[in-house]
């Protein structure tokens, strides 16, 4: 793919300039949530070093920092010689040995802790959600449940899964709980799936079905411990998974 | 301009239109002062729809002029509408947070599904907006799932969705106006604009306060789009049972102003 400017949306978005002492990490992030969100395609080259580091307001040092970790996370690649420069590699949800790599970067009590975050913004999200959804609202949540029925790959088990999450938050009225739940679906969304075969996707849909009816019945206590229970036990499966890498 | 639901659209506000003539006598004094305020606000909407609409006839224009070329109208055919939704950006700038065109699939030329749409950035400059529009990828954007391109499509007439979180454009609470865009008889797509609800808001809450009593603004499916009481807030949906009457309908936008509204646990 040839090298193309970045649009002043992403320029904007993806590269404002990160509050000062923004450091690799912040920078690794961003660039990792602007991959797993597509705005960044697959083959995409990044502007050169000394532009994207100043975009970002970061030294050259700290860019280079953050282009080392992408590398080790199998995210960008970096070419040699005429033509070179870090390259956009999106992730492949089929590619079960490149996703376990991030996950051995994850130590059990990080997975735990994004697990707990997951359960605060779901279940806060669907608590409001059972509050405030109208039948609009409703059906919507239904169509994205049965899309992840319909999936025939982790791909769109994935999206679909992504989807109906971060319909609820919206579905609560909050653009802060859905950016929380973007967020964190840019952030592990491709791992959650890992662990689970399609022999799983009637259990979850079942768990998605359960959500759904208790934020039409506007009972707020019971979707709320209902999403909660949901990412526990997808977290749970995440930590076995992981604990099996160990070793 | 995501809005997977919570669209009220024209045919939805036909019923509010007819009984329009019973809001109009309201009230005097406050009462008919915030009526006019908040009419100022649905006019203000209205100027956008008209803009939308004359973005929709460019549009007609743009794919009538490619089809007269004996080809169907590709991505090249409608670069000239940057400029011009640009200028309706420009014209409604602080209250139309986004715009463009999405056309339906296969209405343009190597291209399933095609998405003009440009927003104001927070440093005030017009970006198109990147989506995925690859049905294979992860983060495929299919905006044909949404009311404001489901509701023109099904009543062939204007609609205003919302308000709801917009997580794909302005990642803020917004309503979307869309008006469908028919070529040679059949649906081809919408053209739209983004309205931040916190600027309604914004403009809502002096009639608003001006008001004797408490009252919201009412979306036209129960939605509070802005109110002057903590017992119902934007975002809630009112209580049928326990608020109480109209007091004024928006023709022709679906919304109405509800007398001593109460949401759940308001």
């Amino acid at each position: 793919m040839p090298p193309r400017a970045l649009s002043t949306a992403r320029t904007r978005t993806l590269f404002a300039p990160l509050d000062a002492g923004g450091r690799a990490d912040a920078v690794t992030r961003r660039l990792t949530q602007a991959i797993r969100l597509g705005l960044l395609a697959d083959g995409e080259r990044l502007p050169a070093e000394a532009s994207l580091a100043s975009q970002l307001g970061v030294s050259p040092v700290t860019l280079r920092e953050a282009l080392a970790s992408l590398r080790e996370l199998g995210l960008v690649e970096t070419r040699r010689g005429r033509g070179g420069g870090s390259f956009v590699c999106a992730p492949d949800d089929h590619d079960q040995a490149r996703l376990e790599r991030p996950l051995r970067l994850l130590s059990l009590h990080e997975l735990q802790d994004i697990g707990d975050h997951r359960a605060a913004v779901a279940g806060a999200a669907a608590r409001l959600a059972a509050q405030r959804a109208i039948p609009g609202d409703i059906a919507a949540l239904r169509e994205h449940a049965a899309r992840l029925g319909a999936a025939a790959t982790t791909t769109e088990r994935r999206r679909a899964d992504a989807r109906l999450h971060i319909e609820v938050a919206a579905a609560a009225q909050s653009p802060r709980l859905t950016a929380g739940e973007m967020e964190l679906w840019s952030e592990i969304g491709d791992l959650i799936w890992l662990p689970m075969g399609a022999d799983q996707v009637a259990a979850v849909a079942a768990e998605h079905r359960e959500l759904i009816d208790a934020i039409e019945h506007a009972e707020p206590g019971l979707a709320r411990e209902l999403a909660e229970r949901h990412v526990a036990a997808e977290t749970s499966r995440l930590l076995e998974f992981r604990l099996g890498l160990a070793g | 301009m995501t809005g997977a639901a919570a669209s009220a659209g024209a045919g939805a506000s036909a019923a509010t239109r007819d009984s329009a003539g019973s809001g109009d006598s309201a009230g005097s004094g406050a009462a008919g002062e915030a009526a006019r305020l908040l009419a100022g606000i649905t006019g203000r909407v209205g100027q956008v729809l008209a803009s939308v609409t004359g973005v929709r006839d460019a549009t007609l224009g743009l794919a009538a002029a490619a089809q007269a070329a004996g080809r169907a109208p590709g991505p090249a055919d409608l670069e000239p509408l940057r400029p011009l939704v640009a200028g309706v950006l420009a014209a409604h700038q602080g209250f139309a947070a986004g715009a463009g065109v999405v056309l339906a699939p296969g209405v343009v030329a190597g291209a399933a599904r095609c998405l003009e749409w440009w927003w104001v950035t927070p440093a005030g400059e017009v970006s198109k907006l990147a989506v995925d529009l690859d049905p294979g990828s992860a983060e495929f954007y299919d905006y044909t799932s949404t009311a404001w391109y489901r509701e023109p499509e099904r009543t062939g007439s204007w609609s205003v969705t919302g308000p709801y979180v917009d997580y794909i454009c302005t990642r803020q609470y917004t309503f979307t106006v869309s008006v469908p865009l028919h070529l040679g008889g059949g649906f081809a797509g919408v053209a739209g604009a983004d309205i931040l609800a916190e600027e309604v808001e914004r403009l809502a809450l002096p009639a608003l306060t001006r008001l004797p009593g408490a009252a919201a603004l009412v979306s036209g499916n129960g939605r509070v789009i802005a109110s002057n009481t903590t017992r119902a807030l934007p975002g809630t949906v009112l209580c049928p049972g326990r608020s109480g009457p109209a007091l004024w309908h928006s023709p022709p936008l679906p919304w109405t102003l509800v007398a001593d509204p109460r949401s759940p646990g308001g």
